[in-house]
């Protein structure tokens, strides 16, 4: 490996080293509990997967260019100079990793693999081997943007088609309304009309302020692993934020993107945002609580379970309104063994569902879930994650679960009682 | 563009954005430089994506056109 390559790696490397990072580098005692902690390792039981295994390939690196043990004595303290062996390793353990943080929940120091794995994604990008699918649907996502002239017309015209699908199927005119200055919510959606619909709807019924963002909210750039990227693509949305002067940002049913949003931007662009970011189903269970919107309490009759994304839960601390929003349109819920902090990941997150090389593990991976869903005898499963949903599709067609996955606000606009 | 060869044929209907990005993008080694991917999806939000994804990655969008509902895009593989 040529030693610019590996200067610039060690460069990424000691960019990100903090007081955190080095924690992580140095305190992992081998325990193994992570081991079964992880939904990859306990599916396929391959090294790789192992949450510990993943940190030590970073480690080694680390070790080498960071620690005097590992600069003089590489071979005693397992430190490694990087070469194409590792770097294939290190790729494999990192892109397959969905970032669901089980195995940080259960290592009794608190290692967070999640982190480390966004900085091997780094080091790895430093190296030439970003993921190159998740790099090209970054890099698209910020052509779009960029050249919002080439592409309003045609977002536009989408937004007037749902208002004109919503038209036909609810009977009523349901606006979307567009650069709406003032308004009290921008929301952000994805790019299928899936995620407008009924965030429209309910909205609507709400009597809400709002306004529709034109950029969508999914982040292939925290994906790929590149926070620069990822700011850029959400600095779209937030700057319309700050133009229109809204009060709040409020995210689509979409894990990461909600992630990324409230805990990761304000961080990155290095100053307060003048309005709050919430997710979809905050405010939805704020609407049923205060009474903006009344749900028929047996509107579903089918049995319906609710799967925690960990983007939402785990690494997001939403684990009651959703239920409390399920309960009350639904009144036979069964939750799912385990759930809220503990509950098993899909293996759909992290950009997996993208990437077809990983197809194996990732359908593999799902089998705790399956295995969780089928005790539960829901027939409806409950998903406010994109990611999610497109795995548990996959997982519904494989296993035959015979379910209906479905966003939370869809069950709630189905359930809306129309204002008298 | 009839009587165009079509290379691969991509049937993406019910597929929610950005997923038919995400198969076309995934689909296009496997047609040969010059080849043509005819894709049809169903989600509005296609009409944006490929285009955009066909721009960043330097191939090219030859049709996107909405027909009785359905988006059909033809994609050109240019590298």
């Amino acid at each position: 490996m040529e030693k610019k390559t590996i200067e610039s790696m060690v460069g990424v490397l000691d960019a990100r080293m903090n007081r955190q990072l080095k924690q992580y580098m140095d305190i992992c005692a081998r325990c193994a509990i992570c081991k079964d902690a992880c939904h990859q390792y306990v599916a396929t039981g391959d090294m790789k997967y192992l949450p510990a295994r993943r940190a030590e390939l970073l480690r080694q690196i680390y070790r080498k260019y960071f620690t005097k043990a590992g600069q003089f004595m590489p071979a005693l303290y397992e430190a490694r100079e990087p070469d194409e062996n590792l770097i294939d390793e290190l790729y494999e353990s990192t892109y397959a990793c969905t970032g669901c943080r089980r195995c940080t929940y259960f290592c009794p120091f608190s290692i967070d693999t999640g982190w480390i794995t966004a900085v091997s994604k780094g080091v790895l990008i430093a190296a030439g081997r970003g993921n190159e699918m998740l790099g090209q649907l970054a890099d698209a996502a910020l052509f779009k943007a960029d050249n919002m002239d080439m592409f309003d017309s045609i977002i536009v015209d989408g937004f007037k088609d749902v208002e004109r699908e919503l038209r036909e199927e609810t009977g009523r005119d349901v606006a979307i309304p567009v650069d709406v200055a003032g308004a009290d919510i921008l929301y952000v959606a994805l790019a299928g009309s899936h995620s407008i619909k009924p965030a429209a709807v309910i909205f609507d019924a709400a009597g809400a302020s709002w306004t529709l963002s034109k950029f969508e909210a999914a982040n292939y750039g925290f994906f790929f692993g590149d926070p620069a990227k990822a700011k850029l693509i959400a600095d779209r949305f937030m700057n319309e934020a700050k133009r229109l002067g809204v009060k709040e940002v409020v995210i689509t049913e979409c894990g990461h993107a909600y992630r990324v949003a409230e805990m990761f931007y304000e961080a990155w662009a290095k100053e307060k945002m003048p309005f709050k970011v919430r997710h979809i189903l905050e405010v939805i269970d704020d609407y049923i609580k205060d009474g903006r919107i009344t749900v028929d309490p047996k509107a579903i009759t089918q049995r319906v379970t609710y799967h925690d994304p960990c983007q939402i839960g785990r690494n997001g601390g939403i684990y009651e309104q959703p239920r409390d929003i399920v309960t009350a349109i639904a009144p036979d819920f069964v939750d799912m063994t385990p759930n809220r902090e503990t509950q098993w990941c899909c293996g759909g997150g992290g950009g997996i569902v993208a990437m077809e090389e990983f197809n194996t593990v990732r359908l593999a991976s799902g089998g705790k879930k399956v295995e969780q869903i089928r005790a539960t005898g829901a027939t409806i499963l409950a998903c406010p994650c994109e990611n999610c949903r497109l795995q548990i599709e996959e997982l519904d067609k494989v296993h035959d679960l015979g379910l209906r996955i479905v966003p939370v606000m869809e069950l709630v606009a189905e359930a809306l009682v129309p204002k008298k | 563009m009839s009587d165009m060869n079509i290379d691969l044929e991509l049937d993406l209907k019910g597929l929610l954005c950005p997923m038919p990005m995400v198969k076309v993008s995934q689909n296009i080694t496997n047609v040969p430089v010059g080849g043509i991917i005819r894709a049809v999806a169903t989600d509005a939000g296609s009409m944006a994506d490929i285009p955009a994804w066909a721009k960043s990655t330097g191939n090219e969008v030859l049709q996107a056109e909405k027909i009785d509902g359905q988006f059909v895009f033809l994609v050109k593989r240019v590298k």
